[in-house]
């Protein structure tokens, strides 16, 4: 496995790929919000992709190139989360990032619908989604 | 201007509460009630304690005072002699790790003879019906009549009467309640989010005998509170695990626990009868109103004192009656949540406005407009004068010239299939602060140093809004500086004076405020002195001021004396929301297609902030409309998860348009005034009103699901 390029070595297979990087690696970006699958705010990306990290068994990424939010490097997206003021708690801002880096690389122009269904999967409770997706679409320009 | 620590939020470095690791650290976990209510016979820890890796396991008798509040109605620490709710704390565990730590919790036996359930707030005040506290069932009541309601009835021309009820909302911050407590020569540091630091260190104190000041609360970074991090036991829980495994103790929910035992929004059963005259002028308003508390007190009876208050919304009212009583049940305890009584009462009052403009013929904005209070009126409940810088009219012409609302008829017609269209407006109104009477009060510290650089210390504390740099920004306005040369610190409680609780709408109005009285004494000093060096030479560089928040002057038909038992407010903001939306007219499916937000928010220190703040309050106003309601049966909930308690996506939340209707709030800092908590209430109403405009079905029930709506259409 590889993590944000480095390559790494897991002690325990049957671990969540969600503690491993937390946990043993110490990336605290993903955080884990409900850890079965529904807020998106531990979501990391494994060989491109967008997957929940807490649903993940580091041994289903064995193979995987795995990308946290401190690996990413759209600073262009972050810098337009930070300006936008898009950023009220943050807590779900990592997962929120990751996904709509993911998003981007897919539609590099991408509508209002597309920005609303990429982050679909990433629940936020404070921003009402509507200065995260002026932020994506502000990116993407 | 974004939030300081936005630019490390975005590359997930920032460390939450839950994030922090120490050396030797220990885990947490909590035994929790299986059953809705039941006497505690036994509680077997020998098994848990002998587990490999635990630390420590405590029950209610091994804390000192095992009591979360003054009162017996706060419920205890830990439940010793009775469960009164599924979820409700009876052991604690520390141990090695995470996995071990809630091994050990499942490990501990609790035997529980089971008692009846009282599942129904309609009914749990009956005779029959079993005693959760010696006191009986009434958590409290609040009752106040403005004059001869029944006789104003009886005269008016048009009487509509609604039977409504709203559900329990659950918070769902994303991050569960958690943190670290760390003991060192008898004095506790626990990091953990909170809204209310002074209040969770006096509890900490309590439970644990020891000295407020020997208790530090670091109460952030929190992700989301919402008003849930305002009753949270979490400081208490971590505080006492730590002393009694002398180490480090991490701790966080899972969000199955939140939504067993987090608060949530009290479920209101609501009638109101409206009475206007013929030509549209407001006659009275009688509201009865039983609120869910759960199985202890927490917010309830100040819950109802916004409740009364808002119930005449912000409308001129001749006479006007509330009667409300919050029950004790074995359903989730309720608490504080944005809003805070208002979105019940308001779901009452504004659909029973529009049922009246149906009867009376008239339109909704017009009926509004020829009634609502303008600044200075009187209040329509309790008689008091209101502030000036009330702006219900210029908010409401607002909403109502956006193009959703003027255009909504072509929109209408334009409506394709079985997807029928309506529009809907509602308004509301809600105070700022804790109201008159009970002693409101904001602190700032300042220092300077040799070369003009300033540090301020200032609470209420941020919780997601960002109010620290709102200090930053008042700061730099009275002192004509770069807010980039002004430090502010919050939710530090060794560091920040006591200055009360980020609620009530009243961070922005309080803090901003003692931050402006703080900063005109050092610039008043730095005047006189001729500069900075030379204060810090004369060891004059600190300054602290305090600001209490003003009482009303005239409190109208209040007796003096009981200004505190109702609290009202002389400065209030207020909003009013157009919602589009679209509805299956055989599968009762809404679509929300455009929600306008208007509000009267004073002036808008941080505009992307306040936007920020409105954007986000009607997205949970539309998931309490539409989706959201925290469900039980026979006291054992239903709605477990996120899987089947569903909150607002990204695809849910449409378009919103924030209307900052902007004018200075005469005794507001830089003319501001709170907001954040207005934005959720005429969510609701509005969203009903636009149904009622596309299928003729005015909803009584939130949230409007498809199941419900069907059934009205039937
Ligand atoms: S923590 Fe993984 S989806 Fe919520
Ligand atoms: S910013 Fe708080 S959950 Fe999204």
């Amino acid at each position: 496995m590889k993590v944000n390029g480095v390559p790494v070595t897991p002690p325990d297979p049957d671990a969540r790929l969600l503690d491993y990087l937390r946990d043993d690696l110490g990336l605290i970006g993903a955080k884990e919000g409900c850890g079965m699958g529904e807020c998106g705010s531990c979501t990391v990306l494994m060989d491109g992709v967008p997957v929940c990290s807490c649903l993940v068994l580091v041994c289903q990424a064995e193979d995987a190139d795995v990308t946290t939010v401190e690996g990413l490097r759209r600073t262009a997206l972050q810098e337009a989360f930070v300006t936008g003021q898009a950023v009220q708690c943050g807590f779900c801002i990592a997962g929120m990032v990751v996904s709509a880096s993911a998003l981007l690389a897919e539609h590099p122009d991408p509508t209002d619908e597309q920005i609303r269904a990429g982050l679909e999967g990433n629940l936020c409770r404070c921003t009402g989604y509507g200065a995260i997706v002026r932020a994506v679409r502000e990116a993407a320009r | 201007m974004p939030a300081e620590q936005a630019r490390e939020i975005v590359v997930g470095t920032l460390e939450y509460v839950t994030d922090l690791r120490f050396p030797g650290m220990l885990h947490g976990a909590v035994t929790r009630s299986a059953i809705p209510h039941g006497r505690i016979v036994a509680i077997d820890t020998t098994k848990a304690a002998a587990m490999p890796g635990v630390r420590a396991v405590l029950i209610g008798a091994d804390v000192p005072c095992n009591r979360l509040g003054p009162a017996d109605v706060d419920g205890p620490v830990l439940a010793d002699q009775r469960v009164r709710q599924v979820g409700e704390a009876i052991a604690l565990v520390a141990a090695v790790d995470e996995g071990t730590a809630r091994r050990a919790a499942e490990a501990v036996v609790v035997t529980v003879e089971p008692l009846p359930v009282v599942a129904d707030p309609r009914t749990a005040l009956s005779p029959e019906v079993p005693k959760l506290h010696e006191g009986g069932n009434l958590a409290g009541r609040i009752g106040f009549a403005s004059g001869d309601v029944e006789a104003a009835l009886a005269a008016a021309d048009v009487v509509v009467e609604r039977v409504v009820g709203t559900g329990a909302q659950e918070h769902v911050a994303i991050e569960p309640p958690g943190g670290v407590a760390l003991w060192e020569a008898g004095q506790v540091t626990i990091w953990c989010g909170s809204q209310n630091p002074g209040l969770h260190r006096r509890k900490v104190a309590r439970a644990l005998n020891v000295e407020i000041d020997d208790v530090r609360l670091v109460a952030g970074p929190v992700g989301g509170a919402f008003g849930a991090r305002n009753d949270d036991p979490m400081p208490v829980f971590l505080a006492v695990l730590a002393k009694a495994a002398g180490a480090p103790v991490h701790m966080r929910m899972t969000r199955e626990e939140v939504m067993a035992a987090g608060p949530k929004r009290h479920p209101f059963h609501t009638t109101v009868r409206v009475g206007f005259t013929e030509d549209g002028d407001l006659a009275a308003s009688d509201m009865t109103a039983l609120a869910d508390t759960g199985p202890y007190v927490t917010s309830g009876p100040n819950v109802l004192k916004t409740s009364a208050e808002m119930s005449v919304g912000p409308y001129r009212m001749p006479v006007a009656r509330f009667d409300g009583r919050v029950v004790y049940t074995n359903n989730a305890n309720a608490g504080a949540f944005r809003g805070y009584g208002v979105p019940q009462v308001a779901f009452a009052l504004e659909t029973a406005i529009d049922e009246a403009a149906a009867r009376l013929g008239m339109d909704p904005v017009e009926l509004r407009m020829r009634n609502l209070l303008r600044g200075g009126d009187r209040h329509g409940l309790y008689g008091h004068a209101v502030t000036p810088g009330l702006r219900a009219a210029e908010t409401l012409a607002a909403a109502a010239a956006d193009e959703w609302w003027v255009s909504r008829r072509e929109w209408q017609r334009a409506a394709r299939g079985p997807w029928r269209r309506g529009t809907g407006i509602a308004m509301a109104v809600k105070g700022v602060g804790l109201g008159s009477g009970r002693g409101d009060a904001a602190r700032a510290r300042l220092i300077c140093d040799i070369n003009g650089h300033v540090r301020i210390w200032a609470g209420p504390n941020h919780t997601g809004q960002a109010i620290d740099v709102a200090y930053r920004q008042i700061a730099a306005d009275v002192l004509g500086m770069d807010p980039a040369r002004i430090t502010v610190t919050v939710g530090d409680s060794q560091l920040v004076p006591e200055s009360g609780a980020t609620a009530a709408s009243r961070s922005m109005y309080a803090g901003g405020s003692a931050v402006a009285a703080v900063c005109e004494r050092y610039k008043a000093a730095l005047a006189e002195a001729g500069g900075p060096a030379r204060l810090v030479e004369l060891g004059r560089a600190e300054f602290e001021a305090t600001f209490h928040l003003p009482d009303v002057a005239d409190p109208g038909l209040i007796p003096p004396k009981r200004l505190g038992d109702h609290a009202p407010h002389l400065v209030y903001g207020c909003s009013a929301q157009v919602v589009r939306l679209e509805v299956h007219e055989l599968t009762g499916e809404i679509r929300v297609a455009g929600v306008v937000c208007a509000v009267d928010c004073g002036r808008a220190i941080n505009p992307g902030a306040v936007i920020g703040q409105a954007e986000g309050g009607v997205a949970q106003g539309l998931g309490f409309a539409l989706m959201e309601e925290h469900r039980l049966d026979g006291g054992r909930p239903l709605t477990t998860s996120l899987e089947n308690y569903l909150i607002p996506t990204a695809r849910d939340v449409p378009e919103i348009r924030t209307l900052l209707v902007e004018g200075d709030e005469p005794t507001g800092p830089m003319g501001a005034k709170g907001m954040s908590e207005v934005v959720i209430v005429p969510t609701g109403p509005a969203v009903a009103a636009a149904v009622a405009d596309a299928v003729g079905v005015r909803p009584a029930r939130l949230p409007i699901t498809p199941e419900r709506l069907l059934e009205g259409l039937r």
